[in-house]
């Protein structure tokens, strides 16, 4: 239990600090970086609490990401960054890259193996579940976190058209 | 100053405000909605169409509707998060205060004076991150030490073909390309528990994260056409980023 918990908390530091990475990459300001290594740190938390409770890696990071979207709208307000700034970075490291790899790895070896060998059928297989668990955590992750924001949004619209 | 001077000062402005979010990586409604602010602040109203190459504007001024329009070339893009985050305020700002033309253009030359991290520190920064990103595909420790080299080469190749302007996608495979290789020699010794978890994660820094972002935003916001062309872009590079990989991966034999 206590290796469980020491594991969780490693992936999600790591987690907060590849988030930070990408914030640096894409120039954030320097005020910032705390806020967004802790974003990072919490998404991580939350995905892979999820996963160890044996929830489905794509629900996780809907909930993760979804997490994300609707804080860094309040948090917005609160340190007067726009809220693109907190949400961006810490969702990155959610990015499916395994998967993305094992479709790749499949389809390579479908492609130069010679016809009517019966593996082919498991590659099929493989490219399949790779390849749309990736499709699906890249839209669960768009979706989630750019919802709570297009929803939050509308109040800042209207107080600019009443001006 | 006459009518038309001002508008044509106001469209200029407003041109190079909005270009510079366009390529610092902003979606289209913020540029429409810094638009909005910023001429509201000025008296006028901007009309905008905002493609992926070039911005066309027309300003308004409210009291004797004479109009001005303008078209401009955006520059190359570079994503930069803190340029976005201090016109968003500016923008505040000027709508509160009622900030004059001159006031605006100054604030907006010391945002565009603004530097960016140092190379190096991005550098360190992105490796660890890709190291980051090992962990989480459960590498070990010596898999994010590859997963570290191969970033650092990777990005470091990455920038030194921008600044010999070199084809984006051409230095995202060539990017790829480098840190797959380094990857793949982890993957060939078999050196650590989880090799093919470095491998995997050695390429993530080229993710167009931030295009396909704000391609799913701009379809939300009903800008379609905009947000093909992001799509479309990510996934230009995405595929780069899947050549440069494949290739190394087919150097080493690793079926």
């Amino acid at each position: 239990m206590e290796e469980a918990i020491i594991k969780l908390l490693e992936v999600s530091i790591w987690s907060g600090i590849a988030a930070v990475g990408f914030g640096i990459l894409f120039n954030i300001p320097r005020k910032t970086i705390l806020v967004v290594f802790f974003l990072g740190f919490a998404a991580g938390l939350i995905k892979f609490l999820l996963i160890d409770f044996k929830v489905n890696i794509v629900l996780s990071s809907l909930i993760a990401a979804s997490f994300i979207g609707i804080i860094s709208s309040p948090l917005a307000h609160k340190v007067h960054h726009p809220p693109v700034v907190f949400s961006i970075p810490p969702i990155i490291p959610m990015i499916p890259g395994y998967y993305a790899y094992e479709t790749m790895l499949s389809i390579m070896n479908f492609t130069f193996m010679e016809k009517g060998n019966p593996e082919r059928v498991v590659l099929i297989d493989a490219i399949f579940f790779n390849g749309f668990t990736m499709l699906f955590i890249l839209i669960s992750i768009t979706i989630g976190v750019s919802l709570p924001l297009l929803l939050s949004r509308k109040e800042t619209v209207k107080k600019n058209i009443g001006k | 100053m006459n009518v038309k001077d001002k508008l044509k000062q106001t469209a200029d402005l407003l041109l190079d405000i909005s270009s510079l979010l366009m390529v610092s990586g902003a979606n289209t409604n913020r540029i429409n909605l810094s638009l909005t602010r910023f001429a509201s602040a000025l008296n006028c109203q901007a009309y905008s169409m905002v493609t992926h190459m070039s911005l066309v504007l027309t300003v308004t001024d409210i009291e004797t509707e004479e109009t001005f329009t303008r078209v401009k070339k955006i520059p190359k893009y570079q994503i930069n998060f803190s340029t976005i985050s201090a016109i968003s305020k500016a923008s505040w700002s000027a709508l509160r205060d009622d900030w004059t033309l001159t006031r605006i253009k100054e604030e907006f030359d010391v945002i565009k004076t603004r530097t960016r991290y140092p190379k190096y520190i991005v550098l360190i920064a992105v490796s660890f991150a890709g190291a980051g990103f090992c962990n989480i595909f459960e590498g070990d420790y010596i898999n994010m030490l590859v997963a570290f080299i191969s970033t650092l080469s990777g990005l470091f190749i990455l920038q030194t073909a921008h600044g010999r302007k070199i084809n984006g996608h051409i230095a995202t495979f060539l990017a790829s390309f480098c840190a797959s290789f380094l990857a793949s020699i982890g993957v060939f010794y078999n050196l650590g528990e989880h090799p093919q978890a470095a491998l995997a994660t050695s390429v993530l820094f080229l993710v167009p994260g931030v295009a396909l972002i704000n391609s799913f935003t701009d379809f939300l916001d009903n800008n379609i056409l905009n947000g093909m062309v992001r799509f479309a872009n990510g996934t230009m590079t995405v595929l780069s980023i899947a050549l440069g990989l494949f290739v190394a991966m087919l150097l080493f034999q690793l079926n």
